[in-house]
């Protein structure tokens, strides 16, 4: 099964970012169009053969998964901004965009690019986990979770108000779909806990996380779209 | 908890021995699968028995009095108290009436319209309450105290529970269950024009200031619906 979630995930994404494109060209929220594009891309360079075809192309030394790792950081730091503006929530934004945010954000792309740099890192394989590892990578590793799970911690309270508020119902499941997405980015901070024997249930937890953001954010813009049609219909 | 869906069908049986279960839902309007699910779930909901009572022309409220867990409502109905006839009154109708007695003949005179009203659970509710009510409702019911306010700001009163609130205060059993919207006041046997005349009997001031404590409510209600309305907007306006 973990073979094909992420091919699974990789679908839906694409999906919805094809979805997007007409809104997209008409210019609305054209930032919610890149963010499921960053989301694809990312997801797509993950998977293992398309992977190691890119990595081949760039001297077959894990580059590939440098750059991953900082596609990750845009869509998310993106993404949180977004989201933490649309779920009304002017702390979550200072704490992504503001001294605090960038500053975090600065420090991550540094350390991960100098645990990268101090790594032997030759020979390509997906999620690096062909490589020997030792302190520098694992602190690569712990760079690439704890971005995301900084950006997930800041947005959960904000997003919880509205799964347990009085909106429309899709809109509330919506949310709790985004909702679980980011509660699983901050269980896989707990990742080095997990023996390499058990290495399926990673990629399990990442690309759940990664498949009910997207489609939480979609049902976002679905539960929209459904209200607006309904509200035509009645009127 | 619902009616037993074996006494149910005793009761059925004694209303309508010759209907089938078809014939039954039609004339009462209701859908044949959720009768039928309820059966198998072993709990026939009060408004299917008082929709089929109405389609057999028994009284909904003798209908119901026949289950033990209705007993209280046997006998002659207890007339309801001028508090509660006047908080089935719906707001804009109490307004009217304020306009009405400041000036009158400048609104046209209309009929009240029939209960229950947006906020009639809450009001009939506080209408009856002495202040420790709710207390005594959770105490012999078990309901948590925030499972009742939930009810209230629904405006909905599920009829087992109305039976209890109007026990625990004292005034007649199918008070609550009008304010609940499961029976008419008429099937209640409140006497038809008992609201205006509650409502005539009331003073000026009493009058305005019940209207006044109404659109203060109404006032709160609808400011927190802007509010979900504006955060629901802004999270559509961002990512939708």
């Amino acid at each position: 099964m973990t073979a094909v979630l992420p091919w699974v995930t990789l679908v839906v994404c694409l999906a919805v970012t094809v979805a997007r494109i007409p809104s997209a060209l008409r210019g609305e929220n054209r930032v919610v169009f890149y963010i499921f594009s960053l989301i694809s891309l990312s997801i797509f360079i993950s998977i293992e053969a398309p992977y190691l075809v890119l990595d081949g192309w760039l001297g077959g030394m894990n580059v590939g998964n440098l750059i991953l790792r900082f596609l990750l950081y845009t869509t998310f730091f993106l993404m949180g901004i977004k989201i933490a503006t649309a779920f009304g929530s002017p702390s979550a934004v200072r704490a992504i965009r503001g001294p605090v945010g960038l500053t975090v954000a600065a420090i991550v792309a540094v350390l991960t690019v100098y645990f990268f740099v101090i790594t032997d890192t030759q020979g390509s394989s997906a999620g690096m986990s062909g490589l020997t590892w030792g302190p520098s990578l694992e602190a690569y590793a712990f760079m690439g979770r704890f971005y995301p799970g900084f950006v997930a911690a800041c947005l959960v309270p904000a997003i919880w108000r509205t799964v347990v508020s009085a909106a429309p119902v899709l809109l509330r499941v919506a949310s709790g779909l985004l909702l679980l997405g980011l509660c699983l980015l901050l269980l896989s901070q707990l990742f080095p806990l997990i023996p390499f024997s058990e290495a399926w249930l990673r990629v399990l937890i990442n690309y759940s996380a990664a498949m009910s953001t997207c489609i939480g954010l979609a049902g976002i813009w679905f539960s929209k779209a459904y209200s607006r049609r309904k509200r035509r219909l009645s009127a | 908890m619902p009616l037993q869906s074996k006494a149910f069908q005793r009761w059925l049986h004694g209303v309508a021995p010759d209907a089938s279960t078809a014939d039954v839902c039609r004339i009462a309007g209701i859908k044949r699968t959720t009768l039928a699910q309820q059966l198998v779930r072993g709990k026939v909901a009060e408004s299917t028995l008082v929709s089929i009572s109405r389609g057999f022309h028994v009284n909904p409220v003798e209908a119901l009095s026949t289950f033990d867990l209705y007993a209280e409502l046997r006998g002659a109905p207890v007339p309801p108290t001028a508090c509660e006839l006047v908080s089935q009154i719906a707001t804009i109708d109490l307004l009217r009436a304020v306009v009405e007695r400041s000036e009158p003949g400048s609104a046209p005179a209309g009929n009240l319209s029939e209960p229950p009203h947006p906020t009639s659970v809450r009001n009939w509710v506080d209408a009856i309450d002495d202040g420790e009510l709710r207390h005594r409702v959770s105490d012999t019911t078990g309901i948590a105290p925030q499972n009742f306010s939930a009810h209230l700001t629904a405006n909905r009163l599920p009829p087992e529970l109305a039976i209890a609130t109007s026990r625990a205060a004292g005034v007649g059993p199918a008070g609550g269950l009008v304010a609940g919207g499961l029976i008419t006041e008429a099937e209640a046997g409140w006497p038809a024009n008992a609201r205006q005349e509650a409502l005539d009997n009331m003073s000026q001031s009493a009058l305005v200031t019940l209207a006044g404590e109404r659109l203060l409510a109404l006032g709160k209600t609808l400011r927190r619906q802007e509010q979900d309305h504006e955060r629901t907007e802004r999270i559509w306006e961002n990512l939708g």
